[in-house]
């Protein structure tokens, strides 16, 4: 197979940068899923979709607004809208699994596994860099582990999940990466960040 | 030593000096002073000049009100005007310039506006510079030759003409309970909240919690009052669930409890630390708020009461008893109140000489009484100041027998000498943020203030905000919000003691003194006494006009010292109450914002931007890109030498010879799925895509519901149930949003799902004679020849190991092929291609080759699609299907929709050989000065490798009824004018054999 | 301001876009009743008081919202989804 180029170049560079004075408050990192799907219930079909996907990616996936899970093997799911779920895990294989488990009668999946970009931040100062960005509340009591939130910085489309109590992924556009990434970057600056 | 510098006392850290310049000269200061104190210590009473008429200012105030000394701040290479000298901590280094005075404080040629003064009143500008009605100078041209002279003159600082290189940021907080206001109300309220397990933040606007507990010279159970409230500010920073924000404005209450505050992070210290930013914007929401903005102290209006040395007798107060800095040698007091005499008090013991009390109560309480002689003084009741005397500082004070009753001043004046006169005119509750959130504020005579009203969001009300004046009240009362809050009733359990017991700060309902000179009202603005009658004389008498005609109110103090007086002024003239007159409402910001503030990230660098799967290699292969929208897009890959016009030529004419090569993964992509999905297309389009194919393509037009074009595309039916759909690049969002609608709110009863996949997808056009050639040569897994892959054929192979999805469209009129790849793989098939491309000398091209293409074949864009047009008047009239209803088809039959008059397209050629201009109007007749009018515009236009002409498309009236007919271009913008030819605007192979081939 | 979306909770402003008056009724699809057309695609009441709009929530789960806002005091009274509204344009 053909290794997919990563949409970031050359100005997303591993080390360490920023303000040190406190150590490192944020370590941010490209997350190279082999697959991404959205998976997209009919009315009335929600559960039924949320089960199939559970089965297929053995994790328990409740089908209700903003809920989401992941797999000891780092297979996640969190709900982006209505009867909608993003679907990923590092398996190239996992798309073509999710598409025949869900049958037209359930809903549809759509592969946006080039079409996603997954970036990864955590460390202790994570929801005060993120709370420069997005207007959500980031308190693990309002956006508990596993949760999943549709939001947007400015034009740029994200959609988080909660993957630690410090540990946060993000899905954006790849045409947009590149500068989201700067910005995530910049945001975190004065607390010091390591790109790994 | 400094003059004015007591030997002891105040909370300044005498042991740590600091340098700083005002007007390049050098002052010392000490750690703790802000520049205004600062400068007071060095016995600087001349600090600014006012906004019209240049009058000598002074320090007026000790805060956030402060109406005189705006200065301008010079730091890291940036000139940052009106910052009032209050609000700003020195540092050593710090440079400040004093503002509009030329070419010096002292001798400030600006000062002439005084002998003016009297023909500059209220509505000056409005009555003068209208101009005359007839000549050359009428109307506004008459004040546009003006304003230069005026702006010169008046105003205030002078802005940078340099990009702001600070750092500013926008942070997002949420919170159970927002406090705004730091001192002992603001306190409690928070300590009660955070006990009580909600998650708090407590934003204070100045670099300390404690307010008024600062200077108040109280004990709070024996300890001095500073130092209490520095160990409760202490326990709160304890809680993990509280975020202390000093240095923090919150200037704007919106609706949902959402709050704008201002965060002056590194305004303090000389240098901001990289990576940091200067100022942070918070937006809070809260679940609840507490107001605890406490009070601010109101002048009394007389003659000369501007006059450096002039002051707020609570602001002496605050000098002396935190900074340790005495007003003056010999200060009067001037008051309606009891608040004046602790003030005096005050400057006695920090050793300062108090001339005289004036007040002009004709009694006073024993409390007052008592205070009188501690501070040395017997009052000079039923009197008042009706002058002062001394010109760029005060020398003396006229005071007069007053009659409190009728206002009437009587009797000889006797001139006190003194250099500073400390006023009070009582106490106003800081309203701003409880009036922004949605309700009026409500008089109280009593008290002769406006007190918070009943809330019309969710905030709680406590200490000086709500009227009540004295720290005990400030205690309970903050408490008891901080307990609402959080659910809870009141509390009984004790509170500190306080000493010593507060006064009555009840003013007597005097505001204004009538005498003879200036008096002015709004300090910043230079608005008098007798502008606000003179508004009522000419009938501005609504608060909101007297506002907006003298202005008064709406400098960046935002009428802070000023909007009580003026009203009670206003109130006198029109013989009504106060209440009556009604009060304007605030507005946001309560304290100026910097623009850098608001737009924080979303400008400079940060911007979003969009890249394609193959930027980079567009950029090491010396494309020129270009924005089109958010995305980034080669315009030419202009060789050395090369001008963009050569370039864009060369790829066109190698795309007609050999093949070309296009990036076109900007376009649009949206997966549509379902079994509803080709009813679906069916309703959008104009035209019929129920009958398409699986693994074939069609060209769609979609109408806006009023019937006019909205957007063109193709769509390829990949399964049954399974269709991808494109859009143009500017209109990707706009589509997608469309068609949501249409789901969500007119047809859901459709199953149907929709997924944005423009990013999944990298897409290259192949186009020119050679392009199957080039495919034949990389493609693997299926054939491409033209009985596999015919005209709008779908084929799914591979290209150098990466899957790939081809169907055959053409936008350039050659043959051509879409090849789209995983975005991943983008860069890899695109390189691969361009190796399969190398024996036929395939050649990337750019926007504008792409451009001069399309024109060729006459094919239309956003620029023909611009929400004007109709598919008729694009002549695509042939995508109107007439077996079914579709989005635009109720509408597209209007009759103004069908004239034959209306503006279609057409084609232009260039008659002179010079080159055409996008917006361009044609016209029948006339000259290059004096065109005709008007029969349409040039909507694109290149040279044509194929035709070797300047070609256009344009809209104009009747269209094809024009072809062979010539008529005149006029662009004056580009001094062009010259005959063209309306044609067909299929200029090239219009019967598209070269595509089909 | 903010908008309590009913999947995603209390959002700020900025992640929705208003999608016009949601008391409209759109006629039948084959209507030929320009009058009627018209009305849909133009005519709006504009009421100072209570009024129902279309929002989306486009920087968030992308559903089309029923906002019942007040027009003089910006306060939201109910918001429901499009898809489960009562509205005209259901219809
Ligand atoms: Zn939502």
């Amino acid at each position: 197979m053909v290794e997919r180029a990563s949409p970031l170049g050359g100005g997303f560079r591993p080390g360490s940068h920023g303000d040190f004075a406190d150590g490192n408050g944020v370590t941010i990192s490209e997350v190279l899923k082999g697959s991404i799907v959205e998976a997209n219930a009919w009315p009335g079909k929600e559960k039924a979709l949320a089960e199939s996907i559970s089965a297929t990616c053995r994790l328990t996936l409740p089908a209700l607004p903003g809920n989401g899970a992941a797999s000891r093997e780092g297979t996640c799911a969190f709900n982006i809208g209505p009867g909608r779920f993003l679907v990923s895990g590092m398996d190239e294989a996992l798309a073509g699994d999710i598409i025949a488990a869900i049958g037209d009668e359930t809903g549809t999946v759509t592969d946006l596994s080039h079409g996603r970009t997954v970036l990864s931040i955590e460390g202790p100062r994570v929801e005060w860099v993120l709370a420069k960005l997005f207007a959500l509340d980031f308190s693990l009591t309002a956006f508990p582990v596993h949760a999943g939130r549709a939001t947007a910085h400015h034009d740029v489309f994200v959609q988080i999940q909660r993957r630690g109590e410090k540990r946060f992924e993000f899905y954006v556009f790849r045409s947009f990466a590149r500068a989201f990434a700067k910005t995530l970057c910049r945001a975190a600056e004065d607390v010091g960040y390591t790109i790994r | 030593m400094s003059p004015r510098r007591t030997r002891t006392g105040g909370l300044i850290d005498r042991a740590r000096t600091i340098r700083f310049t005002f007007d390049g000269e050098s002052y010392t200061g000490h750690a703790g002073d802000t520049l205004a104190s600062a400068l007071l210590a060095n016995g600087v009473s001349l600090a600014g000049r006012s906004f019209k008429y240049h009058r000598p200012r002074g320090v007026f105030s000790a805060g956030i009100d402060e109406p005189n000394v705006l200065v301008t701040l010079l730091r890291e290479g940036v000139r940052e005007p009106n910052i009032p000298a209050t609000q700003i901590e020195i540092y050593d280094g710090l440079r400040a310039e004093s503002q509009n005075r030329f070419p010096s404080l002292a001798w400030d040629l600006g000062a002439v506006n005084q002998l003016g003064g009297r023909l500059i009143g209220a509505g000056f500008y409005y009555k003068t510079f209208m101009g005359p009605v007839i000549g050359p100078l009428k109307g506004t041209r008459f004040w546009m030759m003006c304003e230069h002279f005026i702006r010169c003159a008046a105003g205030l600082g002078r802005a940078d003409y340099e990009a702001d290189p600070s750092r500013y940021e926008r942070v997002n907080a949420f919170c159970d309970v927002l406090v705004v206001g730091g001192g002992i109300a603001g306190l409690m309220a928070a300590e009660a909240a955070a006990k009580a397990g909600k998650r708090v933040i407590l934003a204070e606007q100045e670099p300390q919690t404690g307010g008024f507990a600062r200077w108040s010279d109280e004990t709070l159970d024996g300890k001095p009052a500073h130092q209490w409230v520095a160990e409760l500010t202490e326990r709160l920073t304890r809680f993990d669930t509280v975020r202390l924000l000093p240095r923090t404005a919150v200037w704007g209450y919106y609706d949902g409890n959402t709050l704008a505050a201002l965060e002056r992070v590194h305004d303090h210290v000389a240098r901001t630390p990289k990576g940091h930013a200067r100022q942070r914007h918070w937006t809070i929401r809260a679940r609840d708020v507490v107001l605890a903005t406490g009070a601010l102290e109101r002048p009394i209006v007389f003659p000369g009461n501007d006059r450096p040395g002039v002051m707020l007798a609570g602001a002496t107060r605050r000098y002396a008893t935190e900074f340790g800095v005495l007003p003056g040698n010999r200060t009067i007091f001037f008051t309606n109140n009891d608040s004046a005499y602790e003030a005096a008090v005050a400057i006695k013991r920090a050793g300062g000489h108090i001339a005289a009390i004036v007040d002009v109560r004709p009694r006073i309480g024993d409390a007052a009484t008592a205070l009188a002689t501690e501070a040395g003084v017997v009052p000079l009741t039923g009197r008042a100041v009706a002058g002062t005397k001394g010109s760029r500082a005060l020398s003396g004070a006229l005071v007069q027998a007053f009659d409190a009753e009728t206002g009437r001043l009587s009797g000889e004046a006797r001139p006190l000498e003194c250099d500073s006169l400390a006023v009070s005119g009582g106490w106003q509750p800081v309203l701003h943020l409880a009036s922004q959130a949605g309700a009026k504020p409500v008089w109280d005579e009593d008290k002769q203030a406006f007190l918070p009203p009943e809330p019309a969001q969710r905030w709680t009300g406590a200490g000086a905000f709500l009227g009540k004046f004295s720290s005990a009240d400030a205690l309970a009362s903050g408490r008891d919000a901080g307990l609402k809050c959080a659910g809870k009733r009141p509390s009984r359990a004790r509170l500190p003691e306080i000493a010593p017991e507060a006064l009555n700060p009840a003013p007597a309902p005097v505001l204004e003194i009538r005498g003879r000179g200036k008096a002015f009202v709004d300090f910043q603005h230079d608005v008098t006494a007798d502008d606000v009658r003179l508004a009522h004389r000419e009938g501005f008498v609504s608060v909101e006009h007297l506002k907006r005609y003298t202005t008064l109110g709406m400098a960046t103090d935002q009428g802070k010292t000023s909007n009580v007086p003026g009203l009670a002024i206003m109130a006198a003239a029109r013989g009504i109450t106060i209440p009556e007159a009604g009060t304007t409402r605030f507005r946001p910001p309560y304290s100026p914002v910097a623009i850098g503030a608001l737009a924080a990230e979303r400008y400079g660098d940060l911007k979003p931007e969009r890249f394609t799967p193959m930027h980079d290699w567009h950029v090491e292969h010396g494309a020129e890109m270009t924005p089109a929208g958010l995305w980034h897009r080669p315009l030419v890959y202009a060789s050395a030498g090369e001008t963009v016009e050569q370039a864009y030529i060369r790829e066109a004419a190698a795309v007609r010879r050999s093949v070309g090569i296009v990036d076109v993964s900007t376009l649009g992509k949206i997966a549509v799925k379902g079994p509803d999905a080709a009813t679906f297309l069916d309703r959008v389009y104009t035209n019929t895509f129920s009958t398409l194919k699986v693994g074939k393509a069609r060209y769609g037009l979609m109408l806006r519901e009023d019937g006019i074009a909205f957007d063109d595309g193709t769509t390829w039916r990949l399964g049954e149930t399974d269709f991808l759909m494109t859009t143009t690049t500017a209109n990707a969002g706009a589509v997608m949003q469309h068609l949501e609608y249409c789901l969500d709110v007119l047809w859901p009863d459709l199953r149907v799902h929709l997924t944005s996949v423009t990013d999944q997808w990298a897409g290259a056009a192949i186009a020119g004679p050679q392009a199957r050639a080039v495919l034949e040569r990389c493609v693997t897994g299926t054939k491409v020849d033209n009985e596999t892959l015919p005209f709008m054929g779908i084929v799914h192979g591979q290209i150098d190991g990466a899957l790939v999805m081809i169907c055959r469209l053409s936008f350039s009129g050659e043959r051509a092929y879409e090849v789209y790849c995983g975005a991943g793989h983008g860069q890899h098939v695109w390189e691969a291609l361009m190796e399969a491309g190398e024996p036929f000398d395939i050649t990337p091209y750019g926007m504008e080759a792409l451009g001069a293409l399309r024109i060729e074949k006459g094919h239309v864009t956003g620029a023909e699609i611009d929400g004007r047009t109709t598919a008729r008047d694009l002549y695509l009239d042939w995508m109107l299907s007439k077996k079914k209803p579709f989005i635009g088809s109720g509408l597209m039959d209007r009759p103004a929709l069908i004239d034959r008059n209306r503006l279609r397209l057409v084609g232009i050629v260039s008659l002179d050989g010079q080159k055409l201009g996008g917006g361009a109007h044609l016209v029948e007749r006339g000259s290059s000065d004096e065109p005709g009018e008007s029969i349409g515009h040039v909507t694109a236009y290149c040279y044509s490798p194929a035709l070797q002409k300047y070609i256009g498309l344009a809209l104009v009236r009747g269209g094809k009824a024009r072809h062979g007919t010539r008529v005149l271009l006029s662009d004056p913008l580009r001094r062009r004018f010259g005959q063209v030819e309306v044609v067909s605007h299929h200029f090239f192979d219009p019967d598209g054999e070269r595509m089909h081939g | 301001m903010l908008i309590d979306c009913p999947h995603c909770g209390p959002r700020d402003l900025a992640e929705f876009s208003y999608q016009g008056d949601a008391t409209r009724t759109r006629p039948d699809p084959a209507s030929t009743d320009t009058k009627a057309w018209l009305d849909y695609v133009y005519n709006r009441p504009n009421p100072a008081g209570l009024h129902r709009e279309y929002w989306q929530h486009a920087g968030g789960c992308r559903a089309h919202l029923v906002v019942e806002r007040d027009t003089l005091t910006h306060e939201i009274r109910s918001v429901a989804f499009a898809r489960s509204a009562d509205s005209g344009d259901a219809a």
